[in-house]
């Protein structure tokens, strides 16, 4: 390696093929990002003071906080659900012949052909007062009056965890794919039962597939501006609401600036705990 | 000239740049770009005031681009000397935002055929207002036998989780507040009693809207049966068969102007004034006023009919009487804080 200054070190790559993309981030992701820093860092809505004056408003205001926990727990219940319900459909993709494979794959990316907006007014009639739910349970005799489903956190979390459900059911069928399953076999001639298999050998190895759907799933769930706000409603305030709120309609970019740094910094400190998990469990698939 | 590979190159990429920014190359010579709403606004300008622009000026060449009140001003704002838009339209509360940043140019009254023949509350120097919007009680007739008649009648028991709002983010949640403290004896200065009332109304209602056109779909799925809303939503819907009424309440209907401005710094003012001119006519609004628009005009010279004759004023004189106006200068002193109360204290 490297005997002559000619000859070229073929592990070593050049950046050159990669610079139109960066600079396309850099002129549109960066530069922006800059800017919204910049204004994020004065006190007043003209810009003119520079100071702390937003981030101090925001982390002193237990309504500001209280937004921001809602919106961090919203993440991690639509998060649950969706690994809970998508398991097993990426489970079963892996064991099913390849008809029913196609089956699956469609359902799973049928979401992904409708636009949110469609999906989500679609859960607005199941959600409704009227809605298929409601209908199903008063004509079985269940409920008298119909339950409110609609504007509530349930039915925000159950509509978001159907949005957003290929984000999860997609990796997981990938790392459950990669798995050999030559080991099943060998665990259970070994003589452990179906659950101490999954438990010890399938569960351990989709790690990294668990990993990736949860964090996809969580940063989708949190800033689903569309969903949270046609099934949540005008009362229940999650962080996309109220940063359009002050963006747009009281003008007061300064505070909103502030408030997606914020917002940008809280979940990128979820991602990153979720990308230690899922170098852990690299660690721990390899070994 | 010799063709090499960077001459092509430069070429291409100056093209291309034309292409994707066609601002930077004839800035004077774009049409003229009026800024409309989207949904039932734009679909109503494309059909009937553009064509009636377009005939009175030898077919002058106009884009309507349709966006939001606010990002009107934010891109205004980003360039002001060279304003990618030549006509804007604002609901009260962002005209005086635009106004007071400096971004509309004075209407040039004196020159103005149409100006003086608006109603007064409609005459706006800094851009007068072609249209009304309505704001009263929308009813689903099926549910509710008896019409209400006040606003009062939102607090009804017998409209215990039946009653829908919007939050304060839309000029008819705002407008809405201010008038409920007005029935209680507050103003646009002091909303207090009209917090206390929505205080009250918590077990009555059944949905806070994150905007108004939520509502519309909410009624469509039976989750509410009574709430305030816009005329003009209502009649849409009315249209595509969903049971609901509209009354004005015996407090007045609110009535926000729509008003329309000439972008300061315009290339185009000319052609600009002569749009606002069009929307002023007694003819476009006219024909504006008739279905499937229902829009409610401001030309003291148009005569009411239809619908709106019948739901809300035979004349000029009984919309003066019927209509109640607000006065936003003193609403957006105190908007955000009330937005911000509103995000704190209602929670059903």
């Amino acid at each position: 390696m490297g005997a002559a200054p000619a000859s070229r070190d073929v592990t070593s790559y050049g950046m050159g093929l990669a610079a139109p993309l960066a600079l396309f981030f850099l002129l549109f992701f960066v530069a922006p990002l800059l800017q919204l820093l910049w204004l994020s860092l004065h006190n007043d809505t003209a810009g003119l003071h520079w100071g702390l004056g937003q981030y101090l408003h925001f982390l002193t205001d237990p309504f500001s906080l209280g937004v921001l926990g809602s919106t961090l727990l919203l993440g991690a219940e639509v998060t649950a659900v969706c690994l809970l319900l998508g398991f097993p459909i990426a489970w079963l993709y892996q064991r099913v012949g390849p008809k029913l494979q196609t089956i699956i794959i469609l359902i799973v990316l049928l979401p992904l052909l409708t636009s949110v907006v469609v999906r989500t007014f679609a859960w607005i009639v199941i959600l409704g007062r009227q809605g298929i739910v409601n209908a199903t349970l008063q004509s079985l005799g269940i409920i008298d009056t119909p339950l409110k489903l609609l504007y509530t956190q349930f039915g925000v979390v159950i509509a978001l965890a159907q949005v957003q459900m290929p984000l999860m059911t997609l990796p997981l069928i990938t790392a459950l794919g990669r798995i050999d399953p030559n080991l099943d076999d060998a665990s259970c001639s070994l003589g452990a039962g179906s659950w101490r298999t999954f438990f010890r050998i399938v569960l351990p190895l989709s790690l990294p597939g668990v990993i990736a759907g949860c964090t996809l799933t969580y940063a989708a769930a949190i800033t689903a501006f569309i969903t949270q706000s046609l099934i949540g409603g005008g009362q229940m305030l999650f962080m996309p609401m109220y940063l359009y709120q002050q963006a747009s309609t009281l003008q007061n970019w300064p505070f909103a600036a502030a408030i997606s740094i914020i917002f940008l910094l809280a979940v990128l400190a979820v991602v990153s705990v979720f990308t230690t998990l899922g170098r852990l469990s690299r660690g721990y698939g390899g070994a | 000239m010799i063709l090499n590979r960077r001459s092509l190159m430069t070429t291409a990429l100056t093209l291309g740049a034309m292409k994707a920014f066609p601002g930077l190359s004839f800035a004077q010579a774009r049409p003229l770009v009026f800024a409309t709403f989207t949904g039932s606004w734009e679909e109503a300008h494309k059909a009937v005031l553009v064509p009636a622009f377009r005939k009175a000026n030898a077919d002058a060449a106009i884009v309507l681009d349709p966006m939001l009140s606010v990002d009107q001003i934010a891109k205004i704002n980003a360039a002001k000397a060279n304003p990618p838009i030549d006509v804007m339209l604002h609901d009260p509360g962002p005209a005086l935002v635009a106004i007071g940043q400096d971004l509309a140019e004075p209407y040039p009254v004196e020159k103005s055929a149409h100006y003086k023949d608006l109603i007064a509350e409609a005459q706006e120097p800094m851009g007068p207002a072609p249209f009304f919007q309505v704001v009263g009680l929308t009813y689903n007739p099926e549910a509710i036998k008896t019409p209400p008649t006040s606003w009062a009648d939102l607090w009804k028991p017998e409209f215990k989780g039946r009653v829908g709002i919007t939050n304060l983010n839309s000029t008819l949640g705002t407008g809405w507040l201010v008038e409920i403290a007005k029935m209680r004896g507050g103003s646009e200065a002091n909303v207090d009693p009209g917090f206390k009332a929505l205080e009250e109304l918590k077990p009555n209602l059944a949905a806070v809207a994150a905007n108004p056109g939520a509502l519309a779909t909410l009624f469509q799925q039976g989750q509410i049966d009574i709430s305030p809303g816009n005329f003009n939503a209502i009649q849409i819907l009315k249209a595509r068969g969903v049971p609901v009424e509209f009354v004005a309440p015996k407090e007045g209907a609110i009535a926000f102007k729509t008003t329309i401005h000439i972008v300061k710094n315009s290339p185009n003012r000319e052609l600009a004034f002569k749009l606002i001119e069009a929307a002023l006519t007694p003819e476009v609004q006219t024909t504006l006023m008739n279905p499937p628009y229902l829009i409610v005009p401001t030309n003291s010279k148009v005569t009411m009919g239809g619908e709106i004759a019948r739901v809300l004023a035979k004349d000029t004189a009984e919309l003066k009487q019927k209509f109640v106006f607000q006065d936003w200068k003193k609403i957006n002193e105190q908007r955000s804080a009330w937005i911000e109360r509103f995000n704190r204290e209602i929670k059903i």
